[in-house]
């Protein structure tokens, strides 16, 4: 699993083939109330795109309407060429990895694997070649017999990823798959994730309100907030580029700087790209400090509001502390719309 | 202010004297307490607040029972079995007299009230109060089986079995009736008083035979319980009677008759103001018989009373004794008879012209209550009795034959009282299908 | 010791309630007391469970009452899930339902049995009535010993069901949703996902119903003694029934005691029965 090139992984992807998702306009209220609000997205064949957001934002929610188990009350999905939106969600094709994991807890592991191949009427010599295939992959072989109580959060993650990959989707749906583990076993399971989700055939879509995560794992990140997508790019194009104040806040830590002008703009300036300087720039006064290691985290009072900077570890500070930093990093957006200038 | 202080004063000075009056006066009363059935309490309830009102050394507390029969013995025995019993006079069905002498639960009432104490009653209300020689029971009211008839169907009612069936069938074919005769078949007491009436009629006798020596089956080896029995079934096989008479209390039968379903029905006395209440199909239609009998054999009728006994453990006799003479007496009785539609137990009572002007079936029932017959007098009666029941609701409900089960039923009788009589537990019985 | 202090009341307790109980029953057993003894006990040894063995009537009502409890546990097994199910499910006026779904249960059992002898009144019951008015001739249900059996079972029942559905309902309010929306992506269907996830997964509330319930219904009294009293031809009656005769009715307490703990072991018989059945299969499963 940590080599890419291993014949299982192989295996694994050719389960999948080549599709693409499309979704057009998607909505979905519950008593009136918006909770999507007309998304539209695409997601190429084998690529993996994080659903980035606040809790609340309705990003499970684009994934439970992709899959079939909640209404979609309007707009379209399409999955490889064909409209899916009022298909049942067993004939869709899809996967989904629970935040839960859902695993059937009276049932083992390989049973809990193989009982959707049963379902679905797959050969028995070949069920168990699949899932001997699968168990492999995900390093579960040892672990069969036990039933989900007997697992550490972290096998039962890669059980349940391991009964998607059986589904062999056209779109592989991942609800905060890593929300219940421990964040260093996050951190060491990202690039495996990647290995397997990414470079497929299917298109996989990762729900997560963790940026690192999304950022860690996925090709493009699309930030939702309050039902309606903000931006949908690279993690490079979301922290270069935000397209409104909201994504400038939410992508990137330590929060980026916004600094009301009296034009009716913001002025924004993340954290990292302010400099000291002997002269003119903005006199600051040091109200906190917190120690990153590598890099400090200055939090600071100026005329035109708190400033947050990450400086090296080694900067002097001093009473006349002035802060500057290079156009070509600021960004500007409207106060009243909150879209980039 | 002062005024008030005298008041208060004053007050307090009467409510003193009062009260020292009232100690003074009051010999602190024997409060006889007596269990009775719901419908007997409510009948009577009125006579003891008379009684109470006269009497300042005896209270009567009555203790209103279930309604149900055997609710009220289930009372009485849990009661009873727990040692000092909370009651003093007990209102008993004459079918639990043994039963409760047996189990040392009853005082004689012979010396309290002598030896004629019974001489007052009809001789059919006399029976059964007596175990051994001795009285346990003083009767309050009478009860006894009796054959309703529909006058505007037949001129008089039927005298045997044979004619009872041939009027039902006829009645039946011109369809006139849905059924000829409705009775108790549920398997519980009424359906061995039912049958205790139909053996004497086909000249046998449910109960110890004269003969000391070889099995008789308690009276029921022999052809006269066999033919009763099979009557019975008969007229459930041959649709006389309905299959449901097989589940049927008082209740259904009475309902069946009154509905004008049936053109005869087995019931006690109570049954004819309900047939002649409004909204009774045959109200004004009915008469009453008694229980058909083969020529030459007696017209039975099952006797059925509730007296009052005097239990072991009360601590002050005489005064429960009192209260005993006054619940049976005259006038108690008179008002259970004109209020509630009770039957009497005393001659002068059947014989009180102003009463039978109110209630004209005295006379008929006063000559049922001649023809009485009582079931058993044995301690071992209730389990007797529900032998009895078994075998008669199989057959009923159209398994086994008539004269097998009979004879089975008798000696499991027989096997009942022999162990019973060694004062042990019963013998490991046959096995009954 | 201070372990054995600390479960001192509780042992006392169950002492006081299940153990002297049963002792004193079985002492009993081994006397002779009866009206006939003038409720005096003589010791008769083994006489009243020679008497049991030989009983006819105690093997019929024996049989009788585990044909009752295991008919009607099972139809209740099987109609309060449905219900549970539909209970479960949300819908509008499911509170009002889940209310009214349990006033049988709520019903003092002989009111109810006194309304079912109603019902199955021959000819004038309700159903009887419809059966008339449909041309059809009426059935005697309580007085058939073939169809009384069959009423006692329908009265029990619709008087216990609520109480299995409720308690399978909190069963069902325990199982995860998502569980079943894995399940109906990986293509099974609702009827398919009752085998495969709700009754596996509803197995310790199944269990804990059977015990309640078979352990009630193995003693049932009240419902038999008011809708049929046993009959017609004792076909209906249950070993309580036959205890309670020959306790309150033929003042027999040594064969009654002896009756009792003929069913007792005949109960602890059938519950060693179940607890063995369930391990068996939670070792398989």
């Amino acid at each position: 699993m940590t080599n890419t090139s291993d014949p299982a992984t192989a295996t694994a992807k050719e389960h999948t083939t080549a599709t693409s998702l499309r979704l057009e306009g998607l909505c979905r209220r519950i008593g009136g109330r918006p909770i999507l609000d007309g998304i539209t997205l695409e997601v190429a064949a084998g690529e993996c795109l994080a659903l980035l957001g606040p809790s609340g934002c309705g990003k499970s929610t684009v994934l439970r309407v992709i899959a079939g188990l909640d209404p979609c009350d309007g707009g379209r999905i399409v999955l490889d060429g064909r409209d899916i939106t009022e298909q049942k969600p067993a004939r869709r094709r899809v996967a989904m990895v629970f935040q839960s994991y859902a695993l059937y807890p009276h049932l083992s592991v390989e049973r809990n694997l193989s009982l959707g191949m049963e379902l679905r009427g797959v050969a028995p010599e070949q069920r168990e070649r699949e899932l001997a295939a699968v168990l492999e992959l995900l390093q579960l072989s040892a672990l069969r017999r036990r039933r989900p109580a007997e697992l550490s959060g972290g096998q039962r993650q890669r059980v349940a990823l391991a009964r998607a990959l059986l589904r062999k989707p056209q779109l592989m749906l991942l609800d905060e798959p890593m929300s219940n583990l421990d964040a260093q076993l996050r951190e060491e399971l990202r690039p495996q994730l990647r290995a397997i989700l990414c470079g497929g055939r299917a298109p996989a879509i990762y729900v997560t309100h963790d940026q690192q995560e999304a950022m860690g794992i996925a090709d493009r990140i699309a930030v939702l907030e309050d039902g309606r997508l903000q931006q949908c790019g690279t993690p490079q194009e979301l922290y270069h580029h935000p397209a409104n104040l909201f994504v400038a806040g939410f992508i990137g830590r330590p929060q980026i700087n916004l600094l009301p002008r009296a034009d009716g703009t913001v002025v924004g300036i993340r954290p990292e790209h302010l400099k000291a300087v002997s002269s003119g720039g903005l006199p600051v006064r040091v109200l906190n400090r917190e120690w990153h290691g590598a890099s400090q985290l200055l939090l600071l009072e100026s005329e035109q509001g708190p400033l947050r900077w990450t400086c090296d570890g080694n900067q002097a500070l001093g009473d006349g502390l002035r802060l500057d930093w290079e156009r070509r990093h600021e960004h500007r957006f409207q106060q009243a719309s909150g879209e980039r200038c | 202010m002062r005024g008030r202080l005298a008041a208060i004063g004053l007050g307090l000075t009467l409510a003193l004297a009062i009260g020292l009056l009232s100690w003074a006066w009051a010999r602190p009363a024997a409060v006889v307490r007596v269990l009775m059935p719901a419908p007997f309490a409510d009948a009577t309830a009125d006579l003891v607040a008379a009684f109470n009102g006269r009497h300042r050394d005896v209270r009567i507390a009555v203790t209103r029972g279930p309604f149900e029969t055997d609710a009220v013995s289930d009372l009485a025995i849990s009661s009873l079995l727990l040692g000092d019993s909370p009651y003093d006079l007990l209102l008993m069905d004459v079918t639990w007299t043994a039963k409760y002498a047996a189990a040392g639960w009853l005082q004689p009432l012979d010396p309290w009230l002598g030896a004629e104490a019974l001489e007052p009653l009809v001789s059919g209300a006399r029976a059964g109060n007596r175990i051994d020689g001795r009285l346990y029971r003083l009767p309050l009211v009478a009860d006894m089986g009796l054959l309703y008839w529909r006058t505007d169907l037949m001129e008089a009612p039927p005298r045997t079995p044979d004619e009872l069936v041939a009027i039902s069938r006829r009645l039946q074919e011109q369809g006139r009736v849905r059924w000829g005769y409705v009775w108790q078949g549920r398997q519980y007491e009424g359906l061995s008083c039912v049958f205790l009436e139909l053996i004497a009629g086909f000249g046998g006798h449910w109960g110890p035979t004269a003969q000391a020596s070889g099995e008789q089956g308690f009276g029921l080896a022999g052809p006269a319980a066999a033919r009763a029995a099979g009557w019975l079934q008969q007229l459930v096989r041959e649709g006389i009677s309905p299959q449901a008479v097989a589940n049927f209390a008082e209740p259904e039968a009475l309902q069946s008759f009154e509905a004008g379903e049936a053109a005869f029905l087995r019931n006690w006395p109570y049954a004819w103001q309900e047939l002649q209440r409004e909204g009774s199909a045959v109200a004004g239609k009915v008469g009453i018989a008694t229980m058909v009998a083969e020529p030459g054999e007696p017209h039975a009728a099952t006797q059925g009373s509730w007296g009052f006994s005097l239990l072991t453990g009360t601590p002050h006799p005489e005064a429960a004794v009192q209260v005993l003479q006054a619940l049976t007496g005259d006038a108690s009785q008179r008002q259970l008879v004109t209020r509630y539609g009770y039957t009497p137990t005393l001659t002068a009572l059947f014989d009180d012209p102003e009463l039978v002007a109110e209630r004209p079936l005295l006379p008929q029932l006063r000559q049922a209550l001649e023809q009485a017959v009582l079931r058993p007098l044995n301690p071992g009666y209730a389990q007797l009795s529900d032998i009895l029941q078994r075998q008669l609701s199989a057959l009923i409900t159209g398994r086994g034959d008539p004269a097998l089960a009979m004879a089975r039923a008798g000696r499991e009788s027989d096997l009942l009282l022999r162990a019973s009589g060694q004062g042990l537990a019963p013998r490991p019985q046959e096995v009954s299908p | 010791m201070s372990g054995l202090l600390l479960m001192a009341p509780a042992l006392l307790l169950l002492l006081a309630v299940f153990v002297w109980p049963l002792l004193d029953y079985a002492w009993l057993s081994l006397q002779a007391q009866s009206v006939f003894t003038g409720l005096e006990q003589v010791p008769v040894g083994t006489l009243n469970w020679q008497r049991l063995l030989a009983d006819g009537r105690f093997w019929q009502d024996a049989w009788q009452t585990l044909r009752f409890a295991v008919v009607s546990v099972a139809l209740e097994l099987v109609a309060g899930l449905a219900i549970a199910l539909l209970l479960h499910q949300r819908w509008r006026g499911r509170g009002v339902a889940r209310s009214l779904a349990l006033l049988p249960w709520a019903l003092p059992t002989t009111v109810m049995a006194l309304g079912w002898r109603w019902i199955f009144n021959d000819p004038y019951g309700p159903i009887n009535g419809l059966l008339q008015l449909l041309g059809l001739a009426t059935v005697p249900f309580l007085a058939a010993p073939e169809l009384a059996w069959l009423a006692t079972v329908v009265a029990d029942v619709w008087k216990t069901t609520p109480f299995v559905a409720l308690l399978l309902l909190a069963g069902l309010q325990m199982i995860p949703h998502d569980l079943y929306e894995a399940f109906a992506l990986e293509g099974g269907t609702p009827w398919q996902g009752l085998w495969r996830i709700t009754v596996p997964l509803l197995r310790p509330y199944i269990f804990i119903v059977l015990l309640f319930r078979l352990a009630q219904a193995l003693g049932v009294f009240d419902l038999i003694a008011v809708l049929t009293g046993g009959g017609p031809a004792s076909s209906t009656e249950s070993l309580a029934v036959y205890a309670y005769l020959n306790a309150m009715r033929f003042l027999d307490f040594g064969y009654s005691a002896t009756v009792m703990l003929g069913m007792f072991l005949l109960l602890l018989a059938g519950a060693a029965a179940l607890l063995l059945w369930r391990r068996h299969t939670e070792v398989r499963a």
